[in-house]
């Protein structure tokens, strides 16, 4: 218990004394912390927006507006003996244009003000979830795009697999650049240590003279880095929180629009306690590796 | 371990860069409770010999077994422990200058794990055996050298060590004062404290009378 007390208080004590380099430490830190957890808040949402869209409808068979009932009946045949539909739904032309309305209540005065209804009547497919992304899918999409009476079909997976594509380079990308800067920013925190080291010089060869135990010599180095760290990687966190909420409350009307409302969350606890104790871990390493080198 | 000598070297040889020898096959033994001056020129090997026994250095041949550990088999946590049984005093004090007299005895006495009010006793009795209890709250700057040199000294009995090295310990005291940290180094030793004094000072020697080692280019030239 000595050997801990004696460390928390000389470590304190240490980041006091140089208050101003161990605030570029922390700064440091946090900076490397807020790009990972950006990173991590960013791909986890888009993934489950991605995900959200990716089952609420793969893909949209849209009808001309003169294809007749038998017209509607032959796709609809062809979607449930294809085998590969979760479900289907009809939208006429009227549900629609409420869709629209519904989804974009900035938008009512020109959809008031519309002398037709643009919307085309459409068939909407969820497909299984074992057949997403199947070859039974194309199939099904270019048999349905012959049909009479069709227009067009939007098949949603092409480009959830391009956004799911980008997301995973973002990540990577992400990851490379987070990792890069908590390498820079555990070298900030080595040197502060190091300065921190030097200017207890002389009291720590008297404690390996007098055979001081090395919870002593090395525990407030240790002490240190891991405040730095976790401070640091707390300020990221709280940053990144306010941050999150500000832009909610100012992009409300645009994610409402795109059904994101519901869906957009903050990173789970456990995460952000994660990224606060990893930007602890780091700094204690450091300390650790400083207290090591000098023994 | 008693009737076993607290020191025992054996054919310790100690090489430098370019392969300059500072001891060369030196064999001693040390008994328990001994007073020991090793004098010689400078560069005789008398401060090797001290910083191997203290193991801020590792010989190059040879064997030391000190208090029963064998030196040349521990382990970084065992060196702590080892260095636990030894008090060390050195010609520049080292005191620590942003601390008290007080703070620096206690500084040691807490990093050796003591409570907080067992290293206020242990500061107290040890600054009081040297005779500064009444100076605890100076600071190094304010206090005399042989002030100094005393403060160091109870700093080097706060782990109440069986063996006391001194490396020229009144090299920058005046010669009464240097006396008088002579006295204090035999009271120590009438305590049962094996005391080990490296000087250069004949003179000291002399007055204080005890059994002395003249080393001279690494080796034992006289034993007197």
């Amino acid at each position: 218990m000595s050997g801990i007390r004696f460390a928390l208080r000389e470590g304190f004590a240490s980041i006091w004394r140089r208050r101003t380099s161990s605030a570029l430490a922390m700064t440091a830190i946090a900076l490397a912390a807020l790009v990972l957890s950006s990173l991590l808040l960013v791909t986890s949402n888009l993934e489950r927006l991605l995900s959200g869209w990716s089952t609420a409808a793969e893909f949209s068979v849209y009808l001309v507006d003169t294809a007749t009932s038998d017209q509607r009946g032959a796709v609809e045949a062809a979607v449930d003996g294809s085998g590969v539909a979760a479900r289907r739904e009809y939208v006429s032309k009227v549900d629609a244009l409420a869709r629209f309305k519904r989804d974009n209540a900035e938008l009512e005065a020109l959809a008031a003000a519309l002398q037709s209804n643009p919307f085309p009547a459409s068939v909407e497919v969820q497909v299984q979830s074992e057949k997403q992304g199947s070859a039974e899918v194309e199939v099904l999409v270019a048999v349905l795009a012959k049909l009479p009476g069709v227009a067009d079909v939007r098949y949603d997976r092409e480009w959830i697999r391009r956004v799911t594509g980008g997301l995973s380079m973002v990540r990577r990308l992400g990851l490379i650049i987070g990792l890069v800067m908590m390498a820079a920013a555990a070298l900030t925190v080595a040197a502060v240590i190091r300065l921190a080291f030097d200017a207890r010089r002389e009291e720590i060869r008297l404690m390996y003279l007098v055979g001081a135990p090395y919870r002593f010599i090395r525990g407030p180095f240790i002490v240190e880095g891991l405040v730095l760290g976790g401070l640091g990687a707390g300020v990221a966190v709280l940053v990144l929180w306010l941050g999150f909420r500000a832009a909610f409350a100012w992009w409300t009307p645009t994610l409402s629009s795109l059904g994101a409302l519901e869906v957009l969350r903050f990173l789970p606890v456990y995460t952000a306690s994660l990224v606060v104790v990893g930007g602890a871990v780091v700094g204690a390493a450091c300390g650790f590796a400083v207290s090591r080198r000098t023994s | 371990m008693s009737g076993r000598p607290i020191i025992d070297i054996s054919g310790l040889s100690k090489l430098y860069a370019r392969g300059l020898p500072a001891l060369r096959e030196l064999t001693l033994a040390v008994e328990r409770g001994e007073f020991i001056f090793i004098t010689g020129p400078s560069g005789a090997g008398k401060s090797t010999l001290l910083r191997l026994l203290l193991l801020q250095d590792r010989p190059s041949n040879g064997r030391i077994v000190v208090n029963g550990y064998d030196l040349s088999t521990l382990s970084k946590a065992q060196i702590q422990e080892y260095r636990r049984g030894i008090g060390f005093v050195f010609q520049d004090f080292r005191l620590i200058p942003a601390k008290t007299v007080l703070e620096n005895v206690c500084f040691v006495a807490e990093v050796l794990g003591m409570t907080e009010s067992q290293q206020k006793r242990r500061a107290f009795q040890v600054l009081k055996s040297v005779g500064l209890q009444h100076r605890m709250n100076a600071y190094p700057a304010e206090l005399s050298g042989g002030e100094q040199q005393r403060v160091a000294i109870a700093r080097a009995l706060t782990s109440d060590p069986s063996l006391l090295l001194a490396d020229e310990p009144t090299g920058n005291l005046d010669p009464d004062l240097a006396l008088e940290i002579m006295n204090l180094f035999r009271e120590i030793n009438a305590g049962g404290t094996t005391v080990i004094v490296a000087t250069h000072d004949r003179e000291l020697i002399r007055l204080v009378g005890c059994r002395t080692l003249m080393l001279d280019q690494g080796t034992i030239v006289e034993v007197a």
